[in-house]
């Protein structure tokens, strides 16, 4: 099949769909060494507690294993990423149910499980510290001075002096639970290891270069000496984001003890137990607005649980912060957020990092503001949306053309929303089963926040062969979100080749440029335009000694794929190699400060109003999505079939997120790590979801594209629960909404 | 997974003198969708695995005057799609049909259902069938308790507080269905009613068989002229999970009042739960909104709520308020299409 250009806006075959589907594609645990042994970890079982000793059971013959503890680690013991407090394997106390503290290896790896049982931790235990009340009222110091790894102030007018003017002042408290990525495949590594060539892994991850980053100081070694390879990977959802080092980090440590490559996989259990989760959240929200319905101040105290270690809880905790006022003009708005440590396995990224928290209170809160004020939600909403020039609460001022009142008008057409819920309020007096229907508006703001981009600094590269292939050099990682056939249309357009010609090399950090993180909606948007401009780089280069014609082809017309080719041969028979690198520079007029959380906190936003139509029996306690609606302004789709399978996928994971994932604790520990007893969603729960696109092509975005990975798991949850709102009149402040809370909510209603 | 030696043999005889006479030492395996659940998990950890899939004698239903005969081996799809099972067991066939997903339709068996181990979590994570502490204290009463039972536990003291997992057991129950098994001393057939025990100590499991002996089959009566039966099932998802709570009612009626009534709970207590006062109050009466709400009072009335699952009081009442109006509604049906 060969498409007609231009690919952008075109639903091309994926880059790597041929391979997945024969079963050609190779993942970590189908890649075998030879001499390769097994390996596993041994955790600590007490959430907070000094280890007095380890006792290993004599019936196991421990010769023939190979027994890794902190005492081996040949440099730090830590996994590096913003802080180095979390260590690979816990020395002296361990502050977490599930912390690693013991690595075994066998080349049988049925002989490891029971090994693992014989191994006998000895813990004194210590106070520990479970919810973010207790963390916050510092019942016990479990981190640092105060168990607060990170805080924000965010400012703007005069919260203080403005609640004199609020005529009416709703206040408000909303929690969310963790929820678990659940991607397909589990984690997993293999390394080689020793002190000769260093150390190679490779395995299932978003980030290569984070798992390179904590590789050098855990063995001492140049940065040449570690090498990490990505194997194919069956998804992450920000599950492999950090946590992907620490197995790594694990299988190299028994690799280079043993002397022998080892894999590492963690089953469904281990890593559902084990790896890291979306923080809990808790959001207290007071809102002073006039008596019709504008607003006057905004204060928002925002909290979530980090943890046991602080990993990436201050950048989840940023990006939640910025997003807690949504996309609301307020003069004057206060937020302050912690994010705090417990004794559970340390929260971690997970798609929409931190906004799904803050957005749920937010678009929650705000449907109770609008009954405060005796208006319609979306009348409400419409009032105080922001518009063109108008300023965020982080006083970013909106360049884009974004007409929210627009998106929302087409979701509600799409949803026949007033027809509907006027239809509900009447019916619902005389039925079991009611019926509601809600929505939420949002924005998810693309790339890493503030001077993020600017720290990271990206590299890709594109380089030509004698042959006139093209290949795309980065570090971004295809995990199913489609990225290796988004950089193919970008560069086949780009050059005006036919994309079969056009290569992603494997991210290996041996072989290509840090592109930075595959994280936080930036690889189409940031590494994407990197790509647009490499390749452009070469084809001037291409141009300016002798590709034929002006935009490379006689006439006017593009070139040939023949005339591109030839170009390639003569160019590297006369220089040499022919490749063009590009590193990214923030837009023209782009500014943030740090210190005052101010400025530009994103390059560009998404934007959406998403509609949930829900029926709830409401004696059963059963809820049901009867309909789902998600409009969306993106820039310019890249990819139709992608982009709306992205959608799709949030929506369900925002579904299962609002009404059946619950995490259950019990001492730090997720006694529910069994897709048996952790309820997720099927296809059978979820409704049709209905996609609709706006294009507002962003000019800094690669053909106009801006960031849509996360943006889909921020709308669900609220737009959900104020449809079981409508239905029963339940307040509910809580999510997951399961058939318990609910139940809890109605009795409280009917009392 | 821990290694085991997997048997694969051809005769019902043979299987039975490949098990062990210890619980544990060997595993039965039927369709194996919970048997290979619990070995990964380390639950079950079989030194021998003995497969039923080779012996023929176990699979098929046989349909005869008598009423039906249906293998042990047969399959929850094939069971759902059976012409007689359709027409004279409807309850059973929804209950069959109701099983998430397809492919557990089509791996899993009737026997298998029959004596799949419980979902509790405790029994799940290691702590066995009574989940005790090291003192010997019940833990799920003080735990987290909310799939766990509502009837037939002895309330903070130590002994079972699962729910039997069964789908099939509350209908079958509702038909008088006994069941067949075999062992190294030949075949005994017991009221399936009676199959279901409460273990007294660890080590015991939730049924009456021997550690060395098999279903075979189960053994329905002729169905009773003009019976109305309903399998109502309350679920937090659609799909891969077990219900909440299921009632299964059977119906003989004497024009449009019920003869008397056979009414099972399931996923409410240890073994599926007879709701016998129900039954009782339902003799003589008309099915209407009024008295199926009323017999469905009289169902959870012995009720005993732990910590976290008042609402499965309420799941069951309504379970069986909504099995008795669907079974009522399917005699209207059939009464307009004759």
């Amino acid at each position: 099949m060969h498409p007609e250009p231009p690919l952008i806006g075109q639903a091309v075959p994926r880059k790597e769909g041929r391979d997945k589907v024969t079963g050609r594609a190779r993942y970590v645990d189908d890649l075998v060494f030879p001499g390769m042994m097994y390996g596993a970890t041994v955790r600590s079982p007490v959430a907070r507690g000094r280890i007095r000793a380890i006792h290993f059971d004599e019936n196991i013959p421990w010769q023939e294993f190979t027994v890794v503890t902190a005492q081996d680690i040949p440099g730090e013991n830590c996994v590096a990423l913003i802080l180095h407090d979390q260590p690979c394997l816990a020395a002296e106390i361990v502050n977490h149910p599930e912390e690693p503290v013991v690595l075994l290896g066998h080349p049988d790896k049925h002989l490891l499980e029971e090994a693992r049982r014989a191994v006998r931790l000895e813990t004194e235990p210590l106070p520990a510290v479970f919810t973010i009340e207790d963390s916050l009222a510092k019942k016990e110091i479990i981190w640092g001075e105060d168990n607060v790894f990170k805080s924000f102030l965010v400012e703007k007018g005069d919260v203080d002096s403005a609640w004199a003017r609020a005529e009416i002042v709703v206040e408000g408290e909303y929690e969310t639970g963790a929820q678990e990525q659940l991607y397909i495949e589990p984690n997993g590594m293999i390394a080689v290891a020793n002190p000769d060539e260093g150390v190679t892994v490779w395995g299932s991850m978003q980030c290569p270069y984070y798992v390179h980053k904590a590789l050098v100081p855990l063995f001492g070694l140049s940065k040449d000496k570690v090498r990490v390879i990505q194997a194919e990977t069956g998804g992450g959802f920000g599950g492999k984001e950090e946590y992907p080092s620490m197995i790594a980090a694990h299988a190299a440590l028994l690799a280079w003890k043993a002397g022998r490559p080892v894999k590492l996989i963690y089953d469904r259990a281990e890593d559902m137990a084990a790896t890291t989760k979306r923080h809990p959240s808790r959001t207290r929200h007071r809102t002073g607005v006039t008596r019709d319905g504008k607003l006057v101040a905004l204060e928002i105290d925002f909290v979530i649980d980090g943890g046991a270690y602080c990993t990436l809880s201050p950048v989840v905790l940023s990006r939640g912060t910025i997003h807690a006022a949504g996309p609301y003009e307020c003069p004057n708005v206060r937020i302050r957020s912690r994010a705090v440590a417990t004794n559970a396995p340390p929260h971690g990224a997970f798609r929409g990092f931190g906004a799904p928290q803050s957005v749920f209170a937010l678009e929650r809160h705000f449907d109770q503001v609008a009954k405060a004020c005796g208006l319609a939600p979306d009348e409400f909403r419409r009032r105080n949306f922001v518009h063109a020039g108008g300023t965020l609460a982080v006083s970013q001022v909106i360049h884009e053309n974004v007409d929210l009142p627009q998106l929302m008008e087409r979701a509600f057409a799409e949803s026949d929303y007033h027809a509907k819920r006027a239809r509900f309020a009447r019916e619902n007096r005389d039925a079991r089963v009611k019926k509601g229907i809600g929505f939420a508006a949002f924005l998810h703001g693309a790339g890493f926040t503030g001077s993020g981009e600017e720290y990271l600094a990206s590299v890709v590269a594109v380089e030509a062969t004698a042959e006139g292939r093209v290949r795309v050099l980065a570090a971004s990682t295809e995990i199913g979100q489609g990225a290796n056939t988004v950089f193919t249309q970008i560069a086949a357009d780009t050059l005006g080749l036919d994309p079969e010609l056009i290569d992603i090399a494997p991210p290996d950090t041996a072989a290509v440029p840090n592109s930075g993180p595959t994280v936080a909606s930036r690889t189409t948007m940031i590494v994407g335009k990197l790509v647009e401009s490499a390749a452009l780089g070469l084809k001037q280069t291409l141009v300016s000694s002798g590709l034929p014609g002006e935009r490379g082809g006689p006439e006017g017309r593009p070139c040939t794929s023949e005339e591109f080719q030839r170009a390639c041969a003569e160019y590297i028979r006369k220089h040499g190699a022919l490749r063009a690198t590009c590193q990214y520079a923030p837009p023209p007029g782009i500014k943030w400060d740090d210190e005052k959380y101010q400025g530009d906190a994103y390059g560009a936003y998404a934007w959406a109003v998403y509609v949930a139509e829900v029926s709830v029996d409401t004696v059963t306690y059963e809820i049901r999505v009867d309909d789902f609606v998600a409009v969306q302004e993106v820039g310019k789709v890249i990819h139709p079939v992608l982009a709306t399978g992205q959608i799709e996928g949030g929506v369900a994971q925002g579904i299962g997120y609002a009404l059946y994932e619950n995490v259950v604790w019990r001492e730090g520990r997720m006694v529910n790590a069994q897709m048996t007893n952790y309820i997720m969603p099927t296809s059978a729960d979820v409704p049709p979801i209905r996609v609709f696109f706006e294009e507002n092509p962003y000019p800094f975005g690669p053909g106009g594209a801006k960031g849509i990975g996360e943006l889909p798991m921020d709308g669900p949850a609220p737009a959900i629960v104020n449809a079981i709102e409508q239905a029963t009149g339940a307040s509910i402040t809580r999510i997951p909404v399961t058939p318990e809370v609910l139940m809890e909510a109605l009795e409280g209603v009917h009392a | 997974m821990n290694v085991f030696e997997y048997a694969n043999p051809t005769t019902t005889k043979e299987a039975a003198g490949l098990l062990a006479a210890q619980w544990g030492e060997a595993e039965i395996l039927a369709g194996g969708t919970d048997l290979l659940s619990l070995m990964k998990n380390y639950v079950a950890t079989p030194k021998r695995v003995v497969s039923l899939r080779g012996i023929k004698e176990l699979s098929g239903i046989t349909s005869s005057a008598s009423g039906l005969r249906i293998g042990a081996m047969v399959t929850l799809q094939e069971l759902h799609d059976h012409k007689a099972v359709h027409d004279d067991y409807h309850s059973l066939a929804h209950a069959a049909g109701s099983v998430p997903s397809p492919q557990i339709r089509n791996l899993g068996t009737v026997g298998g259902d029959l004596c799949q181990r419980p979902r509790c979590w405790y029994f799940r994570n290691g702590f066995g069938l009574l989940a005790k502490d090291e003192k010997g204290q019940p833990l799920v009463p003080a735990g987290d308790n909310r799939y766990h039972a509502i009837f037939g536990h002895p309330g903070g003291s130590p002994g079972a507080y699962y729910v039997h997992p069964s789908s099939l057991a509350p209908a079958l129950i509702t038909f008088g269905a006994r069941v067949k098994v075999a062992g190294p001393k030949g075949e005994r057939e017991i009221p399936l009613a009676s199959f279901f025990a409460t273990p007294k100590r660890e080590g015991e499991r939730e049924n009456v068989l021997m550690p060395n002996e098999i279903v075979t089959e189960i053994i329905l009566a002729a169905a009773s002229k003009g019976m109305l039966t309903a399998t109502y099932e309350v679920r937090q998802k659609e799909a891969l999970d077990w219900p909440l709570a299921t009632a299964s009612v059977a119906l003989r009626m004497s024009g449009d009042k019920v003869k008397s009534a056979r009414i099972v709970l399931g996923h409410v207590a240890p073994v599926p739960w007879p709701a016998h006062e129900a039954e009782k109050l339902l003799a003589g009466q008309t099915i209407t909104e009024d008295s199926a709400a009323k017999a469905g009072e009289a169902a959870v009335r012995g009720a005993k709520a732990l910590s976290g699952n008042k609402y499965k009081v309420q799941l069951a009442r309504v379970a069986v308020k909504r099995a008795l109006l669907e079974a009522a509604a399917h005699g209207k049906e059939g009464m307009q299409h004759g």
